[in-house]
């Protein structure tokens, strides 16, 4: 049986690890990116996130080489985003062996992209970072900082035939607050995305993924905060999905020597 | 391919040395030869047959029985013929053909994650894998002719070809070299057959 995934990501300002709080810009520093991926590993994390968060603003590259050493750590798969502009980025990231690539900005400035990009690589290594922030008129938006006001489900039903093999739903107004998911959010996505959505924003305890599992049918979760702030490990959080019925991968032994 | 740097980050922690080329000279002198990729299935053709590799890559493993293993596209490109985007043919070393999963019941496309898989358990190279989760990324499944060319299954709303193998030719859907632990026991135990 297919194993719900729970997926650390690690947002990352340039120097260091940062978390946000509703993607506002005064995050605050978690740590050291390789040291926090070797960290995830160990635990047998089912997937890491690493995204730069602040590449397309400042209209950087990816640092390939803090990159390269978080994959060296790492022997489950690992997506990589941030600053993401042409084919030839995308292949940098592959190449120096990231399994998938996370696109935002650019899949908004021109959705043709994405198929250009699966034509190339697959669809299986093209994931769209899809932030979704409610506004006070109550309707969702696609999040972005480059000017553009696009309505979320319009949004997603131009592109939902589109050529990708995944979605990281995050709910921006619950981003770092660490009160629960935005339910409602991810029961209308799954209904229009028949790609894997892996679900982000406002994990904070346990309750929060036994909520998450029980009224929703989507199969992995990504969270940040929990990680950073509480005594939560993965394997807490499996074990509380698990607690609803749904299947995840518990780790017993190991089989290898570390090195 | 980001997949071609993983699985020799894996073969260099288990201890191996390998070489990522498409060199005529180089991959006669190999003792294995292992095919990952990522991609559709007529573009890997493509790029094999550019490289003059469909020819060269027969030669040294059906003819001469170098061993050799399939990762993901590798495995489904051993294939009489694939579907993804047209109807393409494979390199035909085990008989069956390509095609695309049909998701029943809400199940996603592509098969994406860790899933657990079934072996024959009178197999006894692999039983002991039997049971265990891997790494799956998928949207097109391997269906082979003959039941005796399949040694694990997956069950994603049906039973999918997880791993198969003929004498020296072995493959897998799945990814090894992304399966942590589990991943690196099953190559090491691959590998350790012949080197």
């Amino acid at each position: 049986m297919l194993k719900c995934r729970v997926i650390p990501i690690l947002t990352f300002n340039g120097f260091g690890l940062v978390k946000t709080k509703r993607f506002a810009s005064n995050p605050r520093m978690v740590g050291n990116a390789v040291q926090a991926a070797k960290v995830y590993n160990s635990r047998n994390v089912d997937e890491l996130v690493f995204l730069d968060i602040y590449a397309s603003d400042k209209n950087r590259k990816m640092n390939l080489q803090i990159a390269k050493l978080i994959i060296n750590e790492c022997f489950m798969p690992v997506a990589l985003g941030g600053g993401i502009k042409s084919i030839e980025d995308i292949h940098d990231l592959l190449a120096i062996g990231a399994d998938k690539v996370v696109l935002k900005n650019k899949i908004i400035e021109e959705p043709e992209f994405i198929n250009k990009a699966s034509q190339i690589f697959g669809n299986q290594c093209i994931t769209l970072a899809i932030d979704a922030i409610k506004q006070d008129d109550g309707k969702y938006y696609l999040y972005n900082r480059i000017g553009k006001t696009l309505d979320l489900f319009e949004f997603l039903n131009h592109i939902k035939t589109h050529n990708f093999g995944e979605i990281i739903l995050t709910s921006v107004n619950n981003d770092g607050m660490m009160n629960g998911f935005d339910i409602a959010l991810v029961n209308k996505v799954e209904k229009i995305i028949s790609v894997p959505i892996v679900v982000a924003g406002g994990a904070g305890n346990l309750n929060h993924f036994k909520e998450l599992f029980s009224k929703s049918h989507i199969e992995a979760v990504a969270a940040a905060s929990i990680f950073h702030f509480t005594q939560y490990t993965p394997r807490d959080i499996k074990l509380a999905i698990a607690s609803v019925g749904k299947p995840v991968r518990i780790v017993e032994k190991m089989y290898i020597p570390k090195n | 391919m980001g997949n071609v740097a993983s699985v020799q980050k894996v073969l260099k922690k288990l201890g191996y040395q390998s070489i990522i080329t498409n060199n005529h000279d180089e991959l006669k002198q190999v003792d294995f030869i292992l095919l990952p990729g990522v991609g559709s299935f007529k573009k890997g053709m493509e790029n094999l047959n550019a490289l003059g590799l469909v020819e060269l890559l027969t030669e040294e493993v059906v003819v001469k029985k170098k061993p050799f293993l399939g990762i993901c596209l590798g495995m489904q490109l051993i294939a009489t013929f694939g579907t993804e985007p047209e109807h393409v043919n494979g390199l035909g070393w085990i008989d069956g053909e390509v095609i695309k999963i049909v998701p029943k019941k809400g199940h996603r496309v592509p098969h994406m994650g860790w899933n657990t898989i079934k072996t024959d358990m009178l197999n006894e190279f692999y039983r002991e894998f039997n049971n265990l989760d891997y790494y799956f990324i998928h949207s097109y499944h391997f269906n082979a002719i003959n039941p005796k060319d399949v040694t694990m299954t997956v069950n994603y709303d049906g039973e999918l070809v997880a791993g198969l193998q003929k004498d020296n030719i072995f493959a897998m859907q799945f990814h090894p070299e992304k399966s942590q632990d589990e991943g690196m026991i099953l190559l090491r135990k691959v590998l350790e057959k012949y080197a």
